[in-house]
Order: structure tokens, then sequence, then C-alpha cells
């Protein structure tokens, strides 16, 4: 599926990836597909526990040699 | 000469400024105020009622040779190379640097308005850090929320410092059984950087703050008493401490496809020239940098910016390095730069100290008078180096 919002936080430890698709959650709407570009090896978990509590669904989790890349569904704003 | 316009006179404008060589450039800087404040005590203003002086006037900061006006500016045009300010009419430049640093913004969330006016905060002012201390010290027991609204937020550590400020003023005062804290955070955590997390936040349970995680501020209920969260969740006060979202810059920048929905300024993240421009630059606070919005990579941006228009190497590496006061007379710091996670680093008496005199050291570091410390100490405290010391120490915690 392509992504609606290529959202890039590579680079970012603090506060972090998760910085990014917050903000990006609030700007979005049902049905958009966010894609989280991070280097921030934490962003796997926080981004599994932020789809849990917000009811958003995560398509892929990918390794590119440069960059995790995070696929995520918006089902609920 | 080539002209140089710097716009913005907080620590990122005047640093730049300050190192330029004024034999080889015309440099003005602008700021539509008069006095400079060191922001990182208004916490100490809103928590502890200090009257440190903490402002001096934006002229007496600067090397002799370079313009001090007071204006704002409305708008730059990157491809006329000119801006347009509201008394001067227009500035013409070679080089223009953008350094207007964030804007609150409690009118993005509905209900927010009313609390900021009412309560102020600790972030975005004097004004409001004051009119925080004045509920503070009137407080007689009740549940205090306290957090950020949104994750457009400066200074990651000082909403933190911020709750342990609280708890120590309401344990020195006797308030603590009469009260509650209820931090709130858009993170899975207390602090967001997980590695700096397993160091505070077995501080923050050993002091009973209460913490609401993934908790990003949806509106205010000020009639109802209640704080709403974009997951869902509800939280009642009786004092609520709220620092309000930040917006970038307010000017207005043709062309206008260089900023983000939220008004900061696209930049190479190392050069920090603004995107397709090389002969404008966005320092500090108001630009996309992914990195803390702090004082610190405002001023190691500017040397970036510096060394490049001095025709020297200068790239900006991600360092952060924020002051993290865990009250009780400790302190940590929060580092790493664009290669290095975030150090575990724990807290002391000594960095303690180190926070407190940086009020001090604060003005001559605009100057340039405290470079070679700085250096020194960048280097002494390398995020590799200290990530091989102090990350064996607290090792990762499995998820549950």
């Amino acid at each position: 599926m392509e992504a609606t919002k290529v959202i890039d936080s590579r680079g970012s430890a603090c506060p972090g990836p998760i910085t990014d698709l917050i903000k990006a959650y609030r700007n979005s709407k049902v049905g958009d597909i966010l894609e989280l570009w991070a280097t921030d090896l934490g962003v796997k978990a926080d981004t599994d526990a932020w789809a849990k509590k917000t009811g958003n669904e995560i398509l892929e989790v990918r390794e590119d040699p440069d960059k995790i890349v995070v696929k995520i569904k918006i089902n609920k704003r | 000469m080539k002209r140089v316009l710097i716009i913005g006179s907080g620590d990122a404008g005047v640093i730049l400024a300050n190192h330029l060589d004024t034999r080889e450039f015309d440099v003005t800087i602008v700021d539509k105020s008069e006095l400079h404040y060191y922001q990182p005590w208004f916490l100490y203003v809103a928590f502890k009622g200090s009257r440190r002086k903490i402002w001096k006037p934006n002229a007496d900061l600067l090397k002799p040779g370079i313009t001090f006006v007071q204006d704002e500016i409305r708008e730059v045009n990157l491809d006329q190379k000119k801006a347009y300010g509201t008394r001067r009419l227009i500035y013409e430049y070679d080089y223009v640097v953008i350094a207007t640093g964030t804007s609150p913004d409690p009118d993005s969330i509905p209900g927010l308005r009313a609390i900021y006016d009412e309560y102020g905060d600790y972030h975005s002012s004097f004004k409001n850090s004051h009119k925080l201390w004045t509920h503070i010290k009137n407080f007689k027991g009740g549940t205090i929320a306290i957090g950020q609204a949104s994750p457009t937020c400066k200074c990651p550590p000082s909403l933190l410092e911020g709750a342990f400020q609280l708890e120590e003023y309401l344990n020195k005062k006797g308030l603590k059984s009469r009260s509650k804290i209820k931090f709130f955070t858009p993170y899975p955590r207390p602090y967001p950087a997980e590695p700096m997390n397993r160091v505070v936040e077995p501080l923050v349970r050993g002091r009973g703050i209460e913490v609401i995680p993934f908790f990003d501020v949806d509106n205010v209920d000020v009639e109802h008493k209640t704080i709403n969260s974009l997951e869902g969740d509800s939280i009642t006060y009786d004092l609520p401490i709220i620092v309000p979202p930040c917006k970038g810059t307010r000017m207005k920048i043709v062309p206008e496809d260089l900023q983000d929905e939220d008004r900061f300024i696209k930049v190479d993240n190392r050069r920090a020239t603004i995107k397709g421009y090389s002969d404008a630059y966005a320092i500090g606070d108001c630009n996309t940098i992914p990195t803390s919005k702090t004082g610190v990579t405002a001023h190691l941006e500017a040397m970036a910016v510096a060394h490049q228009l001095n025709g020297e190497y200068g790239e900006f590496n991600g360092r952060i390095n924020c002051p993290f006061d865990t009250a009780y007379g400790k302190a940590t710091f929060v580092i790493a730069d664009f290669e290095n996670p975030t150090v575990p680093y724990p807290p002391t008496r000594l960095k303690h100290m180190m926070k407190m005199s940086m009020a001090r050291i604060y003005w001559m570091t605009l100057k340039g008078r405290a470079d070679i410390i700085f250096d020194k100490y960048f280097d002494w405290t390398n995020p590799a180096k200290l990530n091989k010391k102090y990350a064996p120490l607290y090792p990762e915690q499995q998820a549950t």
C-alpha cells in the first residue's frame, strides 16, 4: 500500500521518532498510511505500544541498510 | 563587505553574531524584544519563586561592530534576498539566518487558552512562570495535573523537571499527604528517550508521582476541570499545569513551501541551510532538525553556521546536552548525537552544581568567552564514550 505521508525521523535520539509519529497522528485522518523512517532502534517497541494504545495498525516493519521503516494504517482518530 | 542579517536574538542568533568576523561581514541582528532571558531558569521562577535577575538587554550582549535593531520582521523573501520589518521597511542581505525560536500556541487546543491565561506555565515566558508560582505558593492540597499538551515542545527534560520540583516543594511544605501529582505525557513512558528513562523512572515512581502515558491533549473542559486526550483518557485536576504546544516562526517566508505544517523551517540537518538555498539558514528551535529543541543545539548550530560563513568546516553533529534537575540537589544531563543513542547518565550533586553555574556562565557563552571550556567538555562527555561506561549499568528492560 502506498504511504499517504512519509515521516523522516532519522537521527532523532531524544525525544525520539515517536515524537514525529504522534505529531503526524494529530494531523492525520482515518485511512491514511503513515510511513515512519528512523534510525533509533527503540522505534519498533514504541510504535507497537503506541498502535495498541491508539487502536491503529502496524502494516509493516522493515529494516533497510540505512533505516528502519514502520508503516502504520490509521484506523482511529 | 557581505551583509549578514540575523533574525532573532535568542542564544542562537547572539552566538552566531558574536562569532562572525566583523572585518569581513556587516552584521545586523533584529529582534522584536529589547531583552534576552535565560530561559532554563523559568523552572525556578515557577516552582521556587526565584527572584534572580535572568535578563539582559540584547544590545549589551553583542560585540562592538554589530548592529542591533529592535523591530519585528514580518516577511523574508529568499528569492529577492530581502526582509520586511514593521519599523524599518526593508532589510537587504547577502546571507540571512533565521533564529526566531518557537512561539507558544495555546489556541490550537480547545479550552487551553483559559488555562494559559489564568495559571501560566513554566516554559513560555518569565511572566507566565511568575503567574504559575502565585498558584503554587497558594496551593493547599488536591490533584495537580502536570505535563505537555503536545509532543511539539521545547526541552524534553523540563517536563519531568517540573514534576520533580513540584514534589520536592509539596514534600518540604508538608502538603504531600494532601496532594496527588499526575504527570501526563504523549510518550510511552515518563522520559521519552528510553535509555534515560531507565535512570529516572525509578525516581518518578519512588516519589509517588503518578504517570499517565500516551496522553496527547485533545481538549480541556474548564467547567468540569478535566483534561481529555486524543487517545480517549481523562484527568480531573484541582491545579492544571499545562505546557502549551509550540509552533515555528510567525514570520511569513517566501517561497511558502519551506515550512512544515507547524511552521518549522525545513533545513539540511547538518549544515542548517534552508532547503534549496546556500545563502539562507535557520538555526535553533525554529528549524526541523530532529533533535530536542534546546539551548545547546541552538548554540552548536550557530557555531556550525559561523564556521561555514567564516569559510571553515562547519557541521552540526546532532549533539544534545540537556541539563536535567532531578530535585533534592541532584541533576543529570541528557546526552546523545545523530550517531549515538541517549546515555543512561545517573544524577549526581556535581552535575547539579554544573547546571546551577550555567546560569552565570551562560552570559559568557553568548560572547564566545567560554568556547574553550565547552570544546573540552563536549569532548570529555562524548556520548559514544559515556555509553560504553554507563549503558552496562542500566541494562535494557524486557518489554512486558
